[in-house]
């Protein structure tokens, strides 16, 4: 098992009223409520802590994508991991990822990553995402176009990056007549790429179909264990056992030293996160031709609710969050190994909402210590399994 | 009783099969749905027949049964969609209604093609930016806001049933705001050149606006029948932008007054006869 350190970046100091008074933390909720200087201490915070995680020997730190949200202060995901690039020694440096659906111009985050590996000495994976529907509506993006512009962007930046030769690209949406990127990566063949999946069968197909690794966002157990299982049949389709490391489990996890103290730190933090973070009306959710007819009605017939009706009793029991000391966050992350048919990777998100450094570098640390020995010869291919 | 017996069709083009439906006879008027009225015959087509014409009302690419034309990309694909159409059914000239995003293409296709047309009637159309009279974000309305929005009096709320959304339902919405999408979202359901082009438009005009809009400001009307040669002007009081399903016998009553009292022979113009390959 690899476990690597996700941070969102939050920006947690919401008002009073903002339950009654905004339908969002995303999109329209007024960035006047966003103070530069509370800003400006939390990326010094946020850093110290992803390069805190390195030291503890967390095998990843992981970054990512948002734009105009409180939910997630990293507009460019690409500034962050260049300021870790030069702070930390060990850990990949995981962008998770580009929003290559909402990019205007692709070629430039296949500089970027090239960038980014060759200042880490080869220590980037490269993960992409569509972008989150109310991105669509932030960049002005039309999402009837999303899927088509991923793929195109995706296969571009793959050409860009293992391409010795300069080449011209003639596509539905973007056209290059000259593509010959100064620097190259350093990894070879390029960094190794990660996609998330929400249900799409679309992701897993081309997940499978090109063996990236394969990871979930915030769902149920019962649900995600659906999306493991289609992109491990989606593998077999193709005739192939995948990896366990190229499933990757997502969630957040608090560790304290009691249980008691664990769930009297931690309730507040998730509900923010799933309660006011992820505040979203239906309409940002899914806009227009964002989704597939078919992946649509799966999601329906799932009958997936929204997060806000959800308690945290609730979340902890679905698997959207793993709660306790480390003898309860360890036997819990085991049952969710199993309930989940297994995987190689946990993407654990420790810095959760309105936590505080203290409670934050505490968490990892004892998880560092005292659940990833426990958990480390999960998820490990043999030879039996081996792709 | 308004006419309610239309002939539903399909019109075979090279990139899928257009629903369509057909009702009343005499002089053919293509009626271009507004977003949210894909997929039926109202009062008010059936008072348009009443009058004396047949209405021919497809639906666009993508929505209610017509299939999705993936190669129909953007408003310059939607014009030569629907001069396909015509050339498919063999008609020459026609009295061309549109409302609301069916309205933005009749602006099109009048300034691409007015003489495939004896008149055009906008029924408070989309398609012109005008940055200091903007159209609220349709996509980002929850459904509450959107009747608020649409209507000058807005109906109830529909009760919400015990068994759960109706999933081929919901599909079927989302289709219908996809197809919308596809065209409008940015720019926003406007074409930003289309305002410089409509001194094009060489058939008799008519610029319809509900005294109510919510949606598309007045002002989108006013300039189009500033820019428009020769169009006239009017206003349905107590009505809102959702037109013809608010106001259906007054909407109805507008343009079939305007067809009935204004020329409908050759076009003013005559330049593109010789030009227009599409004309049989």
């Amino acid at each position: 098992m690899k476990f690597s350190f996700f941070h969102l970046m939050p920006y947690p100091y919401l008002p009073d009223d903002f339950d009654t008074a905004y339908d969002s933390s995303a999109l329209t909720y007024p960035n006047a409520n966003f103070d530069p200087k509370l800003g400006s201490a939390l990326y010094a915070r946020y850093l110290d802590e992803l390069e805190y995680a390195d030291k503890l020997g967390f095998d990843g730190i992981a970054v990512n994508e948002h734009h105009q949200s409180a939910y997630g202060l990293m507009p460019s995901p690409n500034i962050m991991a260049a300021a870790l690039t030069r702070r930390t020694e060990r850990a990949r440096i995981m962008v998770l990822g580009n929003a290559i659906g909402i990019r205007g111009n692709p070629l430039r985050v296949a500089e970027e990553i090239a960038m980014l590996d060759l200042l880490s000495g080869g220590r980037v994976d490269s993960g992409f995402v569509r972008g989150i529907g109310w991105e669509y509506f932030a960049h002005s993006i039309n999402p009837t176009k999303s899927r088509a512009r991923f793929d195109e962007a995706h296969d571009l930046i793959i050409k860009a990056w293992t391409s010795e030769e300069m080449f011209s690209w003639y596509g539905a949406n973007y056209e290059y007549r000259y593509v010959n990127i100064w620097p190259r990566p350093l990894q070879s063949p390029h960094p190794p790429v990660y996609i998330p999946g929400a249900g799409s069968t679309e992701t897993m197909k081309f997940c499978a179909a090109h063996r990236y690794t394969y990871m979930s966002v915030y769902a149920p157990t019962r649900i995600v264990r659906r999306w493991f299982d289609g992109y491990r049949q989606a593998a077999a389709d193709l005739g192939y056992v995948p990896d366990p490391e190229r499933i990757a489990f997502s969630v957040p996890v608090y560790v304290a030293d009691t249980d008691s103290r664990a769930h009297a730190e931690a309730r507040p933090a998730l509900e923010w996160l799933y309660h006011r973070g992820l505040k979203q009306t239906p309409e940002m959710v899914t806009p227009p031709g964002y989704m597939s007819p078919g992946s649509l009605r799966g999601v329906l017939m799932s009958g997936m609710q929204g997060f806000r009706t959800q308690s945290y009793e609730d979340l902890l029991a679905a698997g959207q969050a793993v709660v306790g000391s480390p003898a309860t966050v360890a036997a819990r992350l085991r049952s969710l190994y199993d309930e989940l048919g297994g995987f190689g990777q946990l993407i654990g998100l420790f810095a959760i909402g309105p936590s505080t450094h203290e409670q934050v570098t505490r968490s990892a640390e004892l998880f560092a210590t005292e659940v990833m020995p426990e958990l480390r010869p999960l998820g490990v291919a043999t030879d039996a399994t081996s792709a | 009783m308004p006419y309610d017996t239309p002939i539903e069709e399909y019109v075979e083009l090279a990139g899928g099969r257009v629903h369509m439906f057909r009702g009343g006879t005499g002089e053919p008027l293509l009626f271009l749905h507004a977003a949210g009225g894909a997929g039926t015959w109202l009062e008010f087509h059936g008072r348009l027949a009443d009058a004396g014409f047949e209405v021919l009302a497809p639906d666009h690419p993508g929505f209610a049964k017509s299939d999705d034309f993936p190669l129909v990309e953007a408003m310059d694909d939607l014009v030569y969609h629907y001069l396909d159409l015509l050339d498919a059914l063999r008609l020459d000239r026609v009295h061309l209604v549109g409302a609301s995003f069916g309205g933005w293409i009749a602006a099109e296709l009048a300034v691409a093609a007015s003489h495939r047309l004896r008149s055009v009637t906008l029924l408070s159309a989309a398609g012109l930016r005008l940055p200091d009279h903007p159209v609220p974000d349709l996509f980002l309305m929850p459904p509450t806001r959107l009747a608020e929005t649409l209507y000058h009096d807005p109906p109830p709320a529909p009760e919400g049933s015990a068994a759960g959304p109706d999933i081929d339902a919901v599909l079927a919405a989302y289709r219908d705001s996809t197809a919308l999408a596809r065209f409008c979202w940015a720019p926003y359901l406007s074409n930003p050149k289309l305002e410089r082009r409509l001194h094009r438009v060489s058939v008799p005009a008519l610029v319809v606006a509900p005294s109510d809009d919510r949606l598309i400001p007045v002002a989108h009307a006013r300039r189009y029948a500033a820019l428009i040669p020769g169009a006239r002007f009017t206003e349905v009081p107590d009505s809102g932008h959702a037109m013809y399903f608010e106001r259906p016998a007054e909407f109805a009553a507008a343009v079939t007054g305007f067809l009935q009292s204004s020329p409908s022979g050759p076009s003013r113009a005559s330049r593109g006869g010789s030009l227009s390959g599409a004309d049989q």
